[in-house]
């Protein structure tokens, strides 16, 4: 009989103490409250960086909390959690995947005018505010190593052509069948095939180039690997890879309530030069650092942006 | 860092990242107990009360095995059409993952409770919540209690694969380990403090149970 008191009075105690750790946010872990805000970023290192700056940046400078909503697939399912409530700002978006993916629309060369209609699309369509570029782009590009690229005298994307019939490639799931700057559209720009191509998750393809699993692979242009692998980036010489700048989108509904929210993002504009980005992206990839760690130390560096605040 | 061999980049690693692994494994924990926390709560009153209406059980428990073999991811998939995306679909997953080992337990510790001591309960002029009360719970408290210690080591496992529905937790280290270059050790910082959870809840728990255990079994 003592027992089953005991019992029950140690679940109580449990359940009790466990509401007052979480303290006054629902379950203590979670969301669905006007003063936590959801970012969500994709499962690339880059989005996961940027995701973890602005969360600390919103921490640091303000009341309110803030739930990363961490390792989503593609740009979609980024477009999706925002579409349905379940996330308020995205930290990663490119224009150009956007253009062509979310809006169906064709894909343009020039990146300011991307940037532009993107940027009106979003608010007529989504009413989400497209923020100006963190200050890099991020785009496709294709990579070989340095041998290949001296065994075959590579220099730029159509040059890959005259042997590519001999080569595997190593790509992006996602690219394969992108529309308008996916494989298919690549095919009929550049006009030639590879012998085969192997989708992959997107963070493999470096470090399978450089093992020699592969012999040419499509990778983002601001990886840290690049780097540290010393690998030949191509040139996209009939500039079929449209512009990704890259930027952060937040829903209209939470920047109306939390007025203070946009002059603290606006603080990142153009501060992220693509040098940067490929520096904080080889600390997370190479130095074995985590995003939240990386973005910390980024953000104290700079004195959180305090003195930009003022434009 | 390609110096260090794996043991040696996962101290650097604990070393630099530290306070960010305890952050995700108190996420980690929470999530998992509220999942079970969430299952007692029905799973036990369900499974005492189908000990009493016999013919119900079978329906119950059939229900209870069939979710049971549902893989987790496409559990997880699957609850995410629903809750969308974040803690609230994983614990959801937890929280029906841990009902059939907790409602199975109560319904076992409840029919294990021998007819001769309730028949003597009803002869002592027991009403029923007297008898549940002072006779079948304090007899199937270890029974239920081992349930649920099964399902918290289960919910553990299934937390870490949350990660891909955006929740966080021990999984997000993982997973940027299976992402990164040479994320040998990174896979290693996710998955040792995994595993040291799950000992750490099932020892725990099970130290519980054996206090918990009933009088008769005790010499």
């Amino acid at each position: 009989m003592h027992k089953i008191r005991r019992f029950i009075t140690s679940c109580g105690l449990l359940v009790g103490s466990l509401l007052l750790l979480s303290g006054c946010q629902p379950l203590g872990i979670g969301n669905r409250q006007s003063q936590t805000i959801r970012i969500s970023s994709l499962s690339t290192t880059e989005s996961q960086i940027l995701a973890n700056i602005l969360s600390e940046l919103i921490t640091h400078e303000t009341q309110n909390k803030v739930t990363l909503i961490n390792n989503l697939g593609s740009s979609t399912v980024t477009h999706e959690s925002l579409i349905r409530g379940d996330a308020d700002i995205a930290a990663s978006r490119y224009a150009g995947t956007e253009l062509t993916g979310t809006l169906k629309m064709k894909p343009t060369k020039d990146p300011e005018k991307a940037q532009k209609i993107v940027k009106k699309a979003f608010k007529d369509r989504y009413n989400q505010t497209w923020f100006p570029s963190y200050g890099f782009a991020d785009t496709y590009a294709f990579m070989v190593t340095q041998e290949t690229a001296k065994k075959y005298h590579l220099e730029t994307v159509s040059d890959l052509g005259k042997v590519a019939d001999q080569l595997t490639a190593g790509v992006d799931s996602v690219w394969v069948n992108h529309e308008g700057d996916g494989y298919p559209a690549f095919k009929e720009t550049y006009g030639y095939d590879f012998k085969k191509v192997a989708p992959m998750q997107i963070g493999l393809v470096y470090s399978a180039l450089a093992a020699g699993k592969m012999d040419v692979v499509l990778g983002y242009s601001t990886d840290g690997r690049i780097k540290s692998y010393d690998l030949k980036v191509l040139k996209d010489d009939r500039r079929f890879f449209p512009p990704y700048d890259t930027s952060v989108v937040a829903t209209d509904q939470i920047l109306k309530e939390q007025p203070a929210l946009a002059p603290l993002l606006h603080r990142l504009d153009g501060k992220i030069d693509l040098d940067t980005m490929q520096t904080l992206n080889f600390k997370v990839d190479n130095d074995l650092l985590e995003p939240a760690v990386v973005a910390k130390q980024f953000l104290q560096e700079h004195d959180y942006f305090r003195k930009g605040a003022a434009k | 860092m390609t110096n260090l061999n794996t043991w040696q980049q996962l101290v650097y690693y604990f070393q630099h990242n530290g306070s960010y692994v305890l952050r995700q494994f108190s996420q980690h924990f929470l999530i998992s107990i509220y999942g079970v926390l969430l299952a007692a709560l029905i799973g036990i009153p369900l499974g005492i009360f189908i000990a009493h209406r016999k013919k119900l059980s079978n329906v119950i428990i059939g229900v209870a095995n069939v979710i049971q073999t549902v893989p987790s991811l496409a559990m997880l998939s699957i609850i995410m059409l629903g809750l969308g995306l974040g803690t609230r679909t994983v614990i959801a997953t937890v929280f029906l993952y841990s009902l059939l080992p907790i409602i199975k337990n109560t319904y076992t510790g409840m029919e294990n409770v021998s007819d001769n001591i309730i028949d003597s309960g009803i002869g002592m002029g027991m009403t029923n919540w007297q008898l549940l009360r002072m006779v079948e719970l304090p007899l199937s408290l270890a029974v239920i209690m081992a349930g649920i210690r099964n399902a918290l080591v289960v919910a553990i496992g299934i937390t870490a694969i949350g990660a891909f529905v955006g929740a966080g937790g021990l999984g997000d280290i993982i997973i940027r380990g299976t992402n990164a270059t040479n994320g040998g050790a990174l896979i290693l910082a996710g998955a040792l403090p995994t595993a040291l959870m799950a000992i750490i809840a099932d020892v725990t728990l099970g130290f519980i149970q054996r206090h918990l255990e009933a009088p008769q079994a005790r010499p």
